[in-house]
């Protein structure tokens, strides 16, 4: 009966044309839209998945070292070489660390891209005679630098002091605030307030330029900030001892080393869940597609009644599952890099960019899904016996 | 006869069921996960950004600027006021006393000691805690100090025992001994080691008020590297450091860490300007700033205030990385509603020969639909159950596996989530399934059964 059954239909396709592998490929995908398009969603969310996990993990080091540099200086350069010497305000002999020449050195010594803020430091009294530590720093480089401080507004002009909120309390007249060091008095504008809740507190910053004018003590720190991982900062730091034997260098230790075990925790988070969604919706889609191999027993059976072996049938399958997995990897990558791309930006502020680099390992783990959901009923496809299916028992 | 139908279902498409289930499990499994990483990680990446130590800096308000660049101290500042040690205990009974999670004050006084082979040497004694026990009446004991404010201090050897084994006695002829850490510093100026000795037998010939003469023997059981201006004083129990110093109950810095909530615009505002609502509201909310006030309502003389440093950077990265996750757990919601979705449509258009044989037996379209969407929605709650308790067991091993710490699973389970993860699966079960049982109903059951003999 079977067979009988069978004939008029192999006749009908000879009639218009010899069977043909491409052929029966596409109108079986023609044929069952809905089934084919639920396996294209499901493929689409995997690959989609896929790509916007893996674009956004490969991007995770730059963007999260990106976000520590909130924290400032991460290596701090010292003129004073001997700790506890008799003044330690007073540089080393020779080095001029506010000196555009030796900034150009430490900037080839530690990388282009790197932060360096000289700043000068020395003790002057108030107009109440108390003393307190005034810094000379440029204060378009500190803003860049120390992202924490509080400042009502930044001075730009050269005579303008940013008052710290507790060295505010020590200074009779805030708005023209009058220092004297070694004799010689100074008066500056006030320009506002600086809230740190850290040693900043206490001090009185004013632009370097006019502070080395006025004390001629030239700048003793140097603030850099390495952009980086902790590789990077010990890099640099050795560098820069090589190159300043004189200074010290020395790394903002917890700061390094935190940054590093967080950025390494949150890739070993992002990882977790990105094992654990790829598991979900592979399981799922495995699910979804190897029930709708097992459905079609009938079509299976009959092209085996035709005559197709086994191996020409899994081929079949086989085929049209690469062809929606294909389909499938081409939507979502497109998808999944703009998800990435939108978390970025919503989330760092900066867009995470598409990688064409993941491609190849997005349509590898696709495939195999696909390959995995046609050939895993085929032992439940073997046993089967055309003649009793086709029948209907 | 539908309750039949419904358990027939369930009895003989076991194999079915289970792939159906399997994909409601592992979408409710995965969503649950990432749901409760993202609302525990807040806590554990605050205790990762302890390293950079305390976000709230408690000082006396002073009558005079400490002054101090870097590791140098340029001028001793003399005569500061100070807090006092027991108002600490009111650090405890504050509104947001179960944030503070670390407490560590310190007093510092000069100090001659003899040293082997060097003779007097005056150095900077650090009076801290270490393993110091803070309660109230009627609250948990904290047990806090400078070894949970500063994780990132490297020790060789152990730490000093904050208990002294006597008290300070000028009369006495036996000297009184004590454990002390050594900053690493000093300790390579004064080539001191782990086991060595400092004797302070020698009085303050200059001090105002005159000084006792000091008996002690300082035993070193610790080498303390903190890379800052710690590494050149000597390390001792904070009762010590009062005693010499003459100033019985005195600290002058408290260092607080405390869990807090980002800072956004309203944490910015001034509360004494606020309206008395707004005040409430703002006080009762973690911020940094609020928690500062309660500490200065709370001590008398106190002037509390964030630092800025650690405070601002950490809030940017914990929103940064809470962010991330919230956004991942709500990509992992969407992946899986719609493979949820799809497996649901699969189980439901395999079944049109079914819905085909209902229909020409007399069902009407409302009680095969009703028949699927119940199968649905069981298949749903009960696989979403199972996938509640397995993705908050696999949160809490995630969570110990990376951050470390021990796996703690009664506080895995998070009751709020259980309603909300099953209204998802429910919803998305329904709704994945509307499609399929809509275009079955569609069809005429004479073709559908034809089509399938």
């Amino acid at each position: 009966m079977p067979v009988q059954q069978a004939a008029p239909l192999l006749n009908t396709l000879r009639g218009s044309s010899t069977i043909s592998l491409p052929r029966m490929l596409l109108r079986s995908l023609r044929h069952r839209r809905a089934r084919s398009f639920s396996a294209l969603a499901a493929l689409t969310v995997s690959a989609l998945v896929a790509t916007a996990l893996l674009t956004l993990y490969a991007d995770l080091n730059a963007k999260l070292h990106h976000e520590f540099r909130s924290f400032g200086a991460n290596v701090v350069l010292t003129a004073s070489a001997t700790p506890g010497g008799t003044d330690p305000a007073a540089p080393a002999p020779g080095s001029q660390l506010d000196d555009p020449a030796t900034l150009a050195r430490i900037r080839s010594a530690a990388g282009s891209d790197v932060l360096a803020v000289p700043i000068a430091y020395a003790v002057a009294t108030t107009d109440r005679g108390t003393p307190v530590v005034v810094a000379g720093i440029d204060f378009a480089a500190a803003e860049a630098l120390d992202s924490w401080w509080k400042v009502d507004r930044w001075p730009t002009s050269p005579d303008t002091a940013l008052l710290g909120t507790r060295a505010a309390g020590f200074i009779a007249n805030e708005k023209a605030v009058t220092l004297t060091y070694a004799g010689k008095p100074l008066t500056l504008r006030g320009g506002g307030r600086l809230r740190t809740g850290g040693d900043e507190d206490a001090r009185v910053y004013m632009p370097l330029a006019s502070f080395v004018r006025w004390t001629g003590v030239p700048a003793s720190v140097v603030e850099l900030q390495i952009p980086g991982g902790a590789a990077r900062v010990d890099a640099a730091v050795d560098a820069l001892r090589q190159n300043f034997p004189d200074l010290r260098v020395q790394p903002v230790r917890a700061l390094v080393a935190g940054e590093s075990r967080i950025v390494d925790r949150t890739h070993a988070l992002l990882f977790g869940a990105m094992a654990l969604i790829s598991l979900t919706v592979a399981v799922s889609v495995l699910a979804t597609l190897s029930a709708s191999v097992l459905e079609r027993r009938r079509d299976f059976a009959l092209m085996k009644a035709l005559g197709a072996s086994q191996a020409q049938m899994l081929l079949h399958f086989l085929l049209e599952a690469l062809l929606i997995a294909t389909a499938g990897v081409v939507l979502g990558y497109i998808l999944g890099s703009a998800v990435a791309w939108a978390i970025g930006l919503e989330n760092f502020g900066t867009a995470t960019l598409p990688r064409l680099s993941l491609l190849p390992v997005v349509l590898l783990l696709n495939v195999l899904i696909a390959a995995a959901a046609a050939l895993l009923p085929a032992r439940a496809l073997r046993g089967l016996q055309p003649a009793a299916l086709l029948k209907g028992e | 006869m539908f309750w039949r139908l419904l358990w027939e279902s369930f009895a003989r498409q076991r194999r079915r069921k289970l792939l159906a289930g399997t994909a409601i499990f592992l979408g409710v499994t995965a969503v649950t996960a990432m749901l409760g990483l993202a609302t525990t990680i807040g806590n554990r990446i605050h205790l990762e950004l302890a390293v950079y130590g305390a976000n709230i800096v408690v000082l006396p308000k002073a009558d005079t600027l400490e002054v101090t660049v870097g590791e140098q101290t340029l001028r001793p500042t003399t005569g500061n006021a100070t807090l006092h040690e027991s108002d600490l205990t009111k650090l405890r009974t504050i509104f947001w006393a179960n944030n503070i999670t670390g407490v560590s004050p310190e007093l510092r006084t000069p100090l001659e000691v003899l040293a082997e082979g060097r003779g007097k040497t005056e150095i900077e004694a650090l009076g801290l805690w270490f393993d110091h026990p803070l309660q109230a009446a009627g609250t948990p004991s904290l047990v806090t100090g400078a070894r949970a404010l500063h994780p990132s201090w490297k020790l060789q050897g152990r730490w000093p025992a904050d208990k002294l084994a006597g008290k300070l006695d000028p009369e006495s002829k036996d000297a009184l001994s004590v454990e002390t850490a050594v900053g690493s510093r000093l300790a390579a100026r004064l080539n001191l080691h782990v086991g060595d000795t400092l004797l302070t037998a020698v009085p303050f010939p200059d001090a105002d008020p005159p000084f006792v003469p000091l008996n002690l023997t300082l035993r070193v059981v610790g080498i303390v590297s903190a890379e800052d201006a710690t590494d050149n004083t000597v390390l001792l129990p904070l009762a010590l450091v009062q005693q010499i110093a003459n100033t019985p109950d005195a600290v002058s810095r408290v260092e607080i860490s405390a869990t807090t909530k980002p800072e956004d615009a309203f944490a910015r505002r001034d509360p004494d300007t606020l309206k008395p609502k707004d005040r409430d509201v703002w006080y009762c909310r973690p911020y940094a700033n609020s928690i500062a006030y309660q500490i200065r309502e709370a001590i008398p003389g106190a002037q509390a205030e964030q630092v800025r440093q650690v405070e601002q950077a950490e809030g940017t990265i914990l929103g940064r990385i809470s962010g991330l996750m919230w956004l991942i757990s709500a990509a992992a919601l969407l992946a899986a509603a719609v493979a949820v979705s799809a497996a649901m449509a699969t189980a439901v258009l395999e079944r049109r020969a079914e819905i085909g044989l209902m229909r020409s037996l007399g069902a009407s379209k409302a009680r095969v639909a009703a028949l699927f969407y119940a199968e649905a929605g069981l298949l749903a709650v009960v696989a979403g159950t199972f996938g509640y308790v397995a993705g908050s067991v696999l949160a809490v091993l995630l969570t110990a596996k990376i951050f470390g710490g021990g796996v703690m699973l009664t506080h895995a389970f998070l009751p709020v989530l259980l309603p909300v993860v099953l209204a998802v699966a429910l919803l998305v079960a329904l709704a994945g399934s509307t499609p399929s049982i809509r275009g079955a109903l569609r069809l005429d059951p004479n073709v559908v059964l034809r089509a399938s003999a």
